[in-house]
């Protein structure tokens, strides 16, 4: 497999094309892209179909492929906001988690208002999570943080070079802080905050198949 | 209540919830940058880092770190202002020498440092000093010298056998045969470190290229300049090896162009028998 | 005498390869190979680059040599602070000798690449003085976030100017590393890991201007003097 994580090296096997398909056939791919683009696809996420989120990605930079790499990271910051309002929410964290939950729940709602807000009406909308129990247990709060917050960075870092410059730089203003959470959460871990020289990045279809095997989101 | 005025205090309740959460998020933990453009500013000496370490420390001053060992990485240093050098470190010891920024040849000054120790929140450098008696060591305030320079290499002259040899940690890579000080003004032995660099001048008894080191004659006091020995050229090769110069060490010319190569200034020295 | 960094400098413990080969799963193929790395070496422009940084140089404009030597600068910057405190022994905590002792394999890996991309267009390494906040611990750990938090800055403010998607990949995954190390350090010295949800970027001035504040570039010392005949015994 390419080690070449480049933005054009997406949806491999054609799942979701597949899935696109079967919403609108007969429709050329590149006029289903334009309408995709302002009406929002269906895309299957770990088995559940997520209205709104945007599924392939062309190669140059532009507002409308913005607007869809902006859903793509809503999604993901939906994901975590939720995920730290209910585990702060479920009384089951104490001293330093509790802490972190507190002040990164904060962040990441500010990262969902920031976005929504640039989106405007082509915002997405939040989905319905099931953390699994992953909030009530602060064992499994820090461990499920740290996999989150590692994803996020990931997930900005591949999506960069999609962007345009001034989405780059808001994107650059939240990817630090994610990587901040992430090393923040690591250390309360007693892990290595920061693990390589060099942070991986992943590509679209990449995050879209780690977070679906979470099964967090239902719909 | 009826069903719209119930949605609309919900709306206004969970707009108020949203600009509560925006306002928490935008600065208002207390510790945060204020995205002023001036980096807080690198404490000074007397300053203490106002933190709650995660563990208690020892209080107690660290123990003296050695600087520079010869086989490894030796470090010397500018000095920046001029400082006296001390026997012990303080700043009621006696003075053993007072340095100045410069050298006669106009280079910076420079000191071969050897340890530091910590006394009462100042940084002592113990160093080698270009004095007479040679071999001499004196204390100077870190503050009066510049940044850590390092150097891998360390040269070796060995005055009975008119040889000198260049290491880099600790395995030799080049070596040649070297004129010394005649018995009346022998070349001084001990521990010692190049201090410059002399080229492009014009005189052909010193060959293309000098090095000046921190070694002095201890009988030519009178020399201008200090009388300090220097590692040069030579428009009479023929006399080396041997016992020919008024101290200075003397190399074939090509020989010490090929140590200029692999040989910075700084680099420590060893004169022995 | 060269200025530029040696083997020794670069890898002193062996911190290059071993970081090398903890990048993770999914990056280390194409990555360096162990062997050609320990056997040769990152002097001389002679690198072995891993794909990352192999696809920044084919693909850099002049402006992006411009910010990637901005961004060398600053990584010569920490990669000798790290270095030079972790062998000054003035670290007595093990959690701090830690962080150094793995940020400056870090940054000593950021220097090779970036030297790496930039083959002969990279700047020599400047001449540094740390002035003391190297050999006392308390001095070192305000320094290293100050360091951290700019750098966060530094690659912020940059990454919307890099021309090339390359070029920029590249700048994306140094950017956040430095950020893990900012928050670390930070965890370390009790203040906020993550003092705001936005990162705030700076423009190559500001950053240039709040370094040279520090008066960590120096000027070396000046050894070699030409002109006159040396006064030496003889």
């Amino acid at each position: 497999m390419s080690e070449h994580l480049t933005v054009e090296v997406v949806d491999a096997d054609g799942a979701i094309r597949d899935a696109l398909n079967d919403i609108e056939t007969g429709t050329s791919r590149q006029g289903f892209l334009k309408k995709a683009l302002t009406a929002g696809g269906t895309v299957v996420l770990g088995g559940v179909a997520i209205g709104g989120l945007p599924a392939l990605v062309t190669a140059a930079p532009g507002p409308a492929q913005d607007a869809k790499i902006l859903n793509f990271a809503l999604l993901l910051e939906y994901l975590e906001a939720e995920f730290y309002t209910r585990a702060s929410a479920s009384g089951a964290l104490s001293g330093e988690a509790r802490e972190f939950s507190r002040v990164v729940g904060a962040h990441e709602r500010a990262h969902v208002a920031f976005l929504k807000g640039a989106l405007g009406s082509k915002a997405g909308a939040k989905p319905t999570f099931d953390f699994k129990g992953t909030t009530e247990d602060q064992t499994k709060f820090l461990a499920t943080a740290r996999v989150l917050e590692d994803t996020g960075v990931a997930a900005y870092n591949g999506q960069g070079p999609n962007l345009t410059k001034p989405t780059l730089a808001a994107a650059a203003s939240i990817v630090s802080v994610e990587a901040r959470h992430a090393a923040w959460v690591r250390d309360i871990l007693q892990q290595n905050p920061a693990p390589a020289a060099f942070d991986a990045a992943k590509t679209q279809k990449q995050i879209e198949a780690a977070v679906g095997a979470t099964g967090f989101i239902t719909a | 209540m009826t069903t719209k005025s119930r949605r609309k205090g919900g709306f206004v309740a969970a707009l108020a919830l949203f600009l509560v959460f925006v306002a928490f998020a935008y600065g208002r933990d207390p510790a945060v940058d204020d995205g002023g453009f001036d980096l807080p500013p690198i404490p000074s000496a007397s300053v203490e880092v106002s933190t709650q370490p995660l563990l208690v420390e020892a209080q107690a001053a660290p123990p003296p770190h050695r600087l520079s060992d010869v086989n490894g990485i030796s470090r010397y240093l500018g000095v920046e202002q001029a400082v006296a050098a001390r026997a012990t470190p303080g700043f009621g010891a006696k003075v053993v020498a007072r340095l100045s920024t410069r050298t006669p040849e106009g280079t910076t000054n420079v000191v071969l440092a050897l340890q530091r120790v910590e006394r009462g929140g100042q940084l002592w450098i113990q160093a080698r000093l270009p004095i007479l008696p040679n071999n001499t060591l004196g204390w100077i305030p870190r503050t009066a010298l510049g940044g850590y320079n390092e150097v891998s290499t360390h040269l070796v002259v060995r005055l009975s056998s008119f040889k000198a040899t260049l290491y880099r940690l600790g395995k030799p890579i080049w070596s040649a045969r070297v004129g010394v000080g005649q018995r009346r003004w022998p070349t001084p032995t001990g521990q010692f470190y190049v201090r410059n660099r002399l080229t492009k001048y014009s005189s052909a008894t010193y060959g293309p290229l000098a090095f000046g080191t921190s070694a002095r004659s201890a009988t030519l006091t009178d020399w201008p300049a200090g009388g300090f020995v220097g590692i040069h050229g030579t428009n009479q090769p023929t006399l080396i090896p041997g016992r020919i110069s008024h101290g200075c060490i003397r190399l074939a010319n090509a020989d010490i162009l090929r140590l200029d190569r692999l040989m910075p200034p700084g680099t420590p020295l060893s004169i022995v028998r | 005498m060269s200025d530029h960094l040696t083997l020794a400098q670069v890898d002193r413990d062996g911190a290059l390869a071993e970081t090398l080969d903890r990048i993770g799963p999914d990056s280390r193929a194409g990555f360096l190979r162990k062997g050609a790395l320990l056997g040769g070496g990152i002097i001389g422009g002679g690198a072995v680059l891993s794909a990352l940084f192999a696809d920044a140089a084919k693909a850099a404009t002049e402006n992006d040599i411009a910010i990637a030597n901005f961004a060398l600068t600053l990584e010569y910057l920490e990669a000798e602070f790290y270095t030079e405190a972790v062998a000054m022994g003035a670290i007595r905590n093990a959690r701090v000798r830690r962080f150094a002792q793995v940020v400056a394999a870090h940054e000593r890996t950021h220097v090779a690449a970036l030297k790496g991309m930039l083959g002969a267009r990279a700047v020599a390494k400047p001449s540094f003085d740390f002035q003391g906040t190297t050999e006392n611990e308390a001095k070192f750990k305000a320094t290293a976030q100050v360091l951290e938090d700019t750098g966060v800055m530094a690659y912020a403010g940059q990454a919307p100017r890099v021309d090339a998607n390359a070029v920029l990949k590249a700048a994306l995954a140094i950017h956040t590393v430095e950020a893990r190390h900012a928050s670390w350090i930070r965890h370390i010295n009790g203040a906020p890991p993550a003092p705001a949800a936005f990162d705030k970027p700076k423009t190559m001035a500001q950053i240039l201007a709040a370094v040279g504040k520090t008066g960590f570039i120096s000027t070396g010392p000046g050894m070699t003097a030409t002109g006159s005949p040396p006064s030496f015994t003889g």
